[in-house]
């Protein structure tokens, strides 16, 4: 008889990181849902071609470097949706194609594959159109179905604008209502509009803890007091843009913030204050996409710093 | 009420109520082995000296074996009949062990026992002896010698003796049954305990899923305002000696201290029921209970002879049910892999989990994600992902002197956690016989 002969532990929990993103998936789906509902047919296809390119930049990639396969792990859709939800929906579609395959060769690949990379690949796709293709990627079509009645700061016949940031960036007040802004009824980017949505998946990724609340609460937290403390409207500053997509669904990505419960803490503030910096002095009137990504290369830095006392020990500086 | 525990931990297999249900609801019972294999080197210290022969008559509790060292303890037979070997034998360690074989020739017969007296007439200053002299060792699976946990150097001042009754490592209900079927017996162990050490307080340390065991070691301790029962949250490691003494007096053992540094004694509670046997009835250490589940057809809680081999505990349960790829001594968390069917029960094994080869299996390593499981998981606060980093790179001195690997007490927590199934564990055992081994070559 051959018995097996290892180390402890012999039991491994069931939960793997196929599961963990197919929860990430389920906490996306009302954002998606809602943005296709908002958005019609376009958004579908934008979606679509994002996740696709993604899965297929993956796997062609992998074929030809003959690496395994990790398609089955689910990261490539999630990165593919999450860079959809994050595309204007008028976006041509080769430029969805274009930024996924970026994220996921370029970032993702290119780097050792999964929780390697040191910058969200989604949000780089994103920056990289953003970069290349500015005007089109910051002219967004109103929701082609608006919810509710009220259309009274955009006027009905208006079919693209900019984000309720622009007028904000230039001093002009704009009176939309709370309501508004909860469902998606302002121009955005697929996924970041409908904030009752992102909250679903919030509360959903809360309770099957595939994320802790240290991130988004941080983050969403310095942008409201920055923003108040400058004298804008903190709940115009969290709810408009994409501050609460990114706090919820980017910078939580686990390959690109820090390790410790102090790190998350840090992080989240970090981006927060980006954002308030970009938009109140940078040149864009959103800072998102950039605050994040400038916070994951700080990453390696803050674990470095970021420590916790060991059991049985004084403070331990590393 | 509310319930005592620690940081970090974990719930291994939640679902199943840590795969103990198997055995919860069988009572012990006594089986008297065929032949027994003996290690000299069961607890931690130098290994007894052999003082029988092949060929030789022994009695039950006669000692075949002496102490050897200030920390040894001796050995004693733990059926009657005949030493048919006295030889080295490859069993739980990775270089040979002295054992001494016996075959049981069934008729029980006992060596002249000599209490000491009963838990309040005994000799306070002997108990300590007698406890080395039945060869008692911690029997929730370290084996530190008792008599020297319980001789603490005299500059520590040692206030409460701590029982662990958590049992939070999974498949195990050897503790719980011994709780619920000789409540009394763990009670006038600590009361013993507490005597011999001159300690005016006592705590018995429960996890809330044996409520059973806490209404029957409760009724025990029942008017005696010197014992606390405390319900422990479940979850692993509670019953860490560290992590037991942060969750019931709140307090840290400091790092490469003892828990008499945080001014307490921590015994399992089959180590109090044995030092009552010793003290009481004269009784050396010479069977336990097990647990022996898994894939054999019929689970149970055993009191085997130390020394019972692994095919003959199997036997006694009825057989395999299923091929066995991996037989452990110990709970799935800790416990270590029996090379062979011809190992032994020693004096710390609580539990033997045969596993078929599917269980037996572990996946492949893959990609780090960095999802921080487990450094919430760490009940000792450690960096598990930075220190198997430096592990993988080579890195010794960082892992020794900056990330702390020497606190890491192995519990599997973050190994157990990992959605990638790195290996963490194995790695940091690896990296403490590492510097351990370099540590003696300097």
């Amino acid at each position: 008889m051959k018995l097996h002969v290892s180390t402890g532990p012999h039991v491994l929990t069931r939960e793997v990181t196929q599961t963990l993103m197919l929860d990430v998936l389920i906490a996306l789906a009302p954002t998606t849902v809602a943005g296709v509902y908002l958005f019609g047919l376009r958004a579908v296809w934008v979606i679509c071609v994002s996740v696709i390119a993604a899965m297929l930049s993956e796997y062609v990639w992998q074929k030809l470097m003959k690496q395994k396969a990790s398609i089955k792990d689910l990261s490539a859709i999630v990165t593919g949706l999450i860079l959809g939800l994050n595309l204007p929906s008028g976006v041509p579609l080769w430029m969805a194609a274009l930024a996924s395959a970026i994220a996921i060769i370029l970032v993702k690949q290119l780097f050792g594959g999964i929780g390697n990379n040191f910058m969200n690949p989604a949000m780089f796709g994103r920056a990289f159109l953003l970069a290349s293709w500015p005007a089109r990627m910051t002219s967004f079509f109103l929701p082609e179905r608006l919810l509710g009645n009220s259309q009274a700061a955009f006027g009905v016949d208006m079919i693209s604008g900019a984000t309720p940031l622009v007028p904000q960036k230039l001093g002009i007040t704009l009176d939309i209502p709370l309501s508004d802004l909860l469902l998606g009824n302002i121009p955005g980017s697929i996924g970041e509009v409908c904030k009752i949505a992102i909250l679903i998946g919030l509360v959903y990724m809360l309770v099957v803890k595939v994320i802790s609340w240290h991130i988004p609460v941080f983050f969403v937290g310095s942008v409201a007091l920055l923003s108040w403390l400058l004298g804008n409207d903190p709940l115009i500053a969290i709810l408009s843009g994409g501050v609460l997509f990114g706090a919820v669904f980017m910078a939580t990505d686990y390959a690109t913030n820090p390790m410790q419960k102090i790190g998350h803490i840090i992080f989240g503030i970090g981006c927060g204050t980006m954002v308030v910096v970009i938009r109140k002095w940078g040149n864009y009137p959103e800072g998102v996409t950039y605050a994040i990504l400038f916070m994951n290369c700080l990453t390696p830095l803050i674990d470095r710093l970021s420590s916790r006392r060991v059991y049985g020990m004084v403070k331990n500086h590393v | 009420m509310s319930k005592f525990s620690f940081r970090g931990g974990i719930h291994p297999l939640h679902d199943t109520h840590e795969g103990k249900d198997l055995t919860r609801n069988k009572p012990v019972r006594a089986y008297a082995s065929k032949i027994v294999t003996i290690p000299m080197d069961m607890h931690i210290g130098a290994p007894s000296n052999p003082i029988v022969k092949k060929g030789e008559q022994v009695l039950l509790g006669q000692v075949i074996a002496e102490a050897v060292g200030g920390i040894g303890i001796p050995v004693h037979a733990s059926v009657s009949g005949t030493v048919t070997d006295v030889s080295a034998k490859i069993m739980m360690r990775k270089v040979p062990s002295m054992c001494i074989t016996i075959e049981n020739n069934g008729l029980d017969e006992w060596i002249p026992l000599n209490p000491l007296g009963s838990v309040e007439s005994a000799d306070s200053t002997k108990i300590i002896q007698a406890i080395k002299a039945a060869g008692i060792c911690g029997m929730g699976g370290a084996c530190f010698p008792t008599h020297i946990k319980m001789s603490p150097p005299p500059d520590k001042q040692v206030d409460i003796i701590i029982l662990n009754g958590a049992e939070c490592e999974t498949y195990l209900t050897a503790d719980f049954r011994l709780m619920l079927e000789q409540p009394q017996k763990v009670v006038d162990g600590l009361r013993i305990a507490m005597r011999a050490m001159n300690v005016k307080r006592g705590l018995i340390g429960i996890e809330d899923n044996k409520p059973e065991a806490i209404d029957a070691i409760k009724k025990a301790a029942a008017g005696r305002d010197d014992i606390e029962v405390c319900t422990l949250k479940t979850k692993y490691p509670q019953g860490g000696e560290k992590q037991l003494i942060k969750a019931l007096i709140n307090k840290e053992v400091p790092a490469g201290g003892l828990p008499a540094d945080a001014g307490a004694v921590v015994l399992n509670v089959a180590t109090a029921a044995a030092i009552r046997d010793a003290v009481v009835e004269g009784m050396p250490l010479i069977n336990r209970i097990t647990t022996v589940t898994g894939k054999v057809k019929e689970p149970d809680n055993l009191l085997l002879p130390i020394g019972t081999l692994v095919n003959e505990a199997v036997e006694a349960c009825g057989g395999y049910s299923q091929e066995p790829g991996k037989i452990f001594f110990g709970g799935s968390m800790t416990g270590i892999c029996a090379p062979n069917e011809e190992a032994s029960v020693t004096k710390a094994n609580n539990g033997l989990v045969v596993f078929n080869e599917k269980e037996a299996i572990i996946p492949p390593e893959d990609n780090c994600i960095r999802c921080s499981r487990c450094i919430y998981a760490c009940p000792v606060y450690l960096n598990p992902y930075a220190m198997k980093k430096a592990f993988d790179m080579d890195k010794m001195d960082v892992l020794e002197n900056k990330l702390n690997v020497k606190e890491c007490i192995l519990c599997g927590a973050c190994s157990y956690i990992c959605p990638s199934h790195q290996y963490l564990t194995p790695a940091f055992k690896d990296a403490k016989d590492i510097i351990a081994a370099r540590r003696v070559s300097k």
